[in-house]
């Protein structure tokens, strides 16, 4: 078959793709190829906890992608692509393009662990992933694995019913989220909550023990568990780009036009290794919103248009137990100055990091309640990702760490800001969007509009 | 398009914005809920209130998962839809200006929505320091208070830190 764009893989960066090629008005033929379904991984833990139904993770209909002219190939696989404009899947089908979009995210990856791959033994990447823990009944669960993704999950695990322990091989917790200092913290406040934690724990091999899962680990050590989860990192999904000249690192290389090698291939997401703010290194981040930016510039790229990106900025936001945690941009701060402060009463703990005059990444934790703690995240994200060289604000904030509004204020962050448009236009609502949105989302105001107007 | 417009020359730091917005949007006094915030400028005995400018960019739109984020047809605000929103946060880290927000009693996320195009903190404000009406959208705070705050600074670079 024939088509003008194909698009491999519907996660979020294929499908932002895909809304932006018709958003900018290109109509002609587009072939959505996917393994999956459409639909959000990072929603996966609000099913999983029973906030939405289990449809609310899809991310489009084959109603909306037919009605877009968008042909759907779902549950089969790229496994080759020839730039020249030829990909053939699992089945054999071959699609001719004129371009084509790499979004082929990642897949959880396991280390050589004997057992790993035995029953009950489950990742928790894919929804299908997701169907099978639920299927488990609580009892004792352990993850190996202690970083974001596990992060993201506890508390489905926890509100399951289930006794968790985390173990992890570094010697601390979230060793890829945030510092030693904070996630010792988040350790603390988890142990105070019932969840357990084996750090510095080298797993041997894992075993069925009557019906049950044993993790032994290298110091002799063994812990029992009815499920074992692993979250030990991801892949990305390179194999459709072997032998086709595609230049790859640890993802696929693409400019800021999120083209790779091949001009008319680009690739977008997880699986692309793309230009970052305030640094000189392509890097891949595996973030959702670094896919929807990619998916996006691609697809304006795609329907001739001329975006170019500004970079991804790594950033992360997790809720467990009801402590928040979030991290920015170079949250480690090696070599960088660093100011940091925190309350001995309960964990708030805050983290700004600093090269010169500059902020360049930041640590949040506190209680979702402790609102005036953690409402100014968004402005320091927006100091990180503009790079305004603050002054005399920098000493300022070395005393006042916690009013990051005044400098943000006082540095015209906003009018550096409100210039910048990543399609050099205004966005529009795009996507699909599950059906009963709430209508009445001004409701109060009816009430209070009417009280004022009484008293005038 | 109406927008916010603010006046930080005129405001009194009466909080009454504050008090209002956030009785709107989460049916409680509390300013820490606020979506409008009253800054402070105190060596200029100055206060200026900020609050989301309704950008063209929309980062909290563009980075919501579920799309539970669009815009009003008719105000042109852009507004969570309650039922969609998981609460993920993504939001709340996304927009670089820091005006969405999220509320743990609800489990979502939540935002100036010009409640609905009569906007409360307009109405409640004494001074029209903050006014709604036809204007392109600047940061209106921002050029002022660089301006205000140079003494401030002086002032706080000869002190021993
Ligand atoms: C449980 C969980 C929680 C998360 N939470 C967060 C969070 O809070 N914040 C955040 O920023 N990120 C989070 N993430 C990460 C986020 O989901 C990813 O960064 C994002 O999904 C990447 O999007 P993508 O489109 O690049 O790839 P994916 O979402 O991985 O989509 C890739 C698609 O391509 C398909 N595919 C793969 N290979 C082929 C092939 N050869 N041919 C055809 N189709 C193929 C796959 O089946 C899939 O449908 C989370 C992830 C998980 C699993």
């Amino acid at each position: 078959m024939k088509t003008t764009h194909l698009i491999i893989g519907a996660g979020p960066a294929g499908m932002a793709a895909i809304d932006t090629i018709r958003e900018f008005g290109d109509t002609s033929p587009i072939t959505l190829v996917s393994s999956e379904t459409p639909y959000s991984r990072m929603v996966l833990p609000y099913f999983m906890d029973g906030t939405i139904p289990e449809q609310n993770v899809f991310t489009a209909t084959d109603d909306y992608l037919r009605e877009r002219n968008v042909e759907p190939i779902l549950g089969r696989t790229v496994t080759s692509l020839d730039p020249g404009g030829k990909a053939v899947c699992d089945d054999g089908t071959e699609i001719e393009f004129d371009d084509a979009l790499i979004a082929t995210g990642s897949s959880a990856s396991r280390p050589p662990i004997p057992g790993i791959d035995g029953e009950s033994v489950f990742n928790l990447w894919t929804l299908d992933d997701a169907r099978a823990v639920l299927a488990q009944k609580g009892g004792e669960i352990a993850v190996i694995g202690a970083g974001f993704i596990a992060f993201t999950c506890l508390d489905a695990l926890i509100r399951l019913g289930a006794r968790v322990t985390l173990v992890e091989v570094e010697d601390r917790i979230l060793p890829r989220m945030i510092d030693e200092h904070g996630a010792s913290l988040v350790r603390s406040f988890l142990e105070s909550k019932g969840v357990s934690f084996r750090v510095g724990a080298q797993v041997s091999s894992i075993e069925d023990a009557g019906g049950r899962k044993e993790i032994n680990f290298a110091d002799g050590d063994v812990l029992e568990a009815d499920v074992v989860i692993t979250a030990t990192g991801i892949s990305p999904n390179l194999g459709l780009v072997d032998g086709s000249g595609i230049e790859t690192d640890f993802g696929i290389l693409v400019d800021d036009h999120m083209r790779t090698n091949a001009g008319n291939v680009f690739a977008a997401g997880d699986i692309a290794q793309g230009p970052v703010i305030g640094s000189d290194r392509k890097e891949v981040h595996a973030i959702q919103p670094t896919a929807l930016e990619h998916g996006r510039i691609a697809g304006a790229n795609m329907a001739g248009g001329d975006a170019a990106y500004w970079g991804s900025l790594l950033m992360n936001v997790v809720d467990v137990q009801k402590l928040q945690i979030a991290s920015f941009g170079d949250w480690l701060g090696e070599g960088a100055e660093v100011r940091t402060v925190e309350n001995d009463s309960r964990p708030v703990y805050r983290k700004l990091i600093f090269q010169g005059e500059v902020l360049t990444g930041a640590v949040f934790l506190g209680r979702p309640d402790d609102v005036a703690l953690l409402n100014d995240m968004g402005m320091t994200k927006g100091l990180i990702q503009t790079g305004l060289h603050l002054g005399e604000w920098r000493k300022y904030l070395d005393r006042y760490p916690l009013d990051i509004r005044r400098p943000y204020v006082a540095s015209k962050a906003a009018e550096k800001l409100l210039e910048m448009q990543l399609l050099n236009k205004p966005s529009i609502p795009r996507g699909y969007r599950q059906p009963d949105p709430d209508p009445k989302y001004w409701e109060y105001h009816d009430v209070f509009v009417s009280t004022i107007t009484e008293g005038e | 398009m109406k927008q916010l417009v603010i006046h930080p020359e005129r405001c009194t730091g009466c909080m009454q914005c504050e008090l209002a917005c956030s009785f709107v949007q989460t049916g409680t006094f509390q300013p820490s809920v606020s979506v409008i915030k009253v800054h402070v400028f105190d060596e200029q005995a100055s206060m200026a209130p900020y609050t989301c400018f309704q950008c063209e960019e929309a980062w909290c739109m563009t980075a919501c998962p579920v799309n539970a984020i669009t815009i009003d047809n008719v105000i042109g605000a852009k507004v969570v839809l309650s039922e969609v929103c998981v609460g993920c946060k993504l939001c709340t880290i996304a927009c670089p200006f820091g005006t969405i927000f999220y509320n743990p009693e609800s489990n979502k996320a939540f935002k100036c929505n010009l409640c609905g195009g009569d906007p409360a903190c307009a109405h409640a404000c004494p001074t029209a320091a903050i006014e709604y009406e036809d204007s392109e959208t600047k940061d209106w705070v921002g050029p002022w208070a660089e301006r205000l705050n140079e003494s401030f600074l002086t002032a706080l670079a000869g002190e021993p830190s």
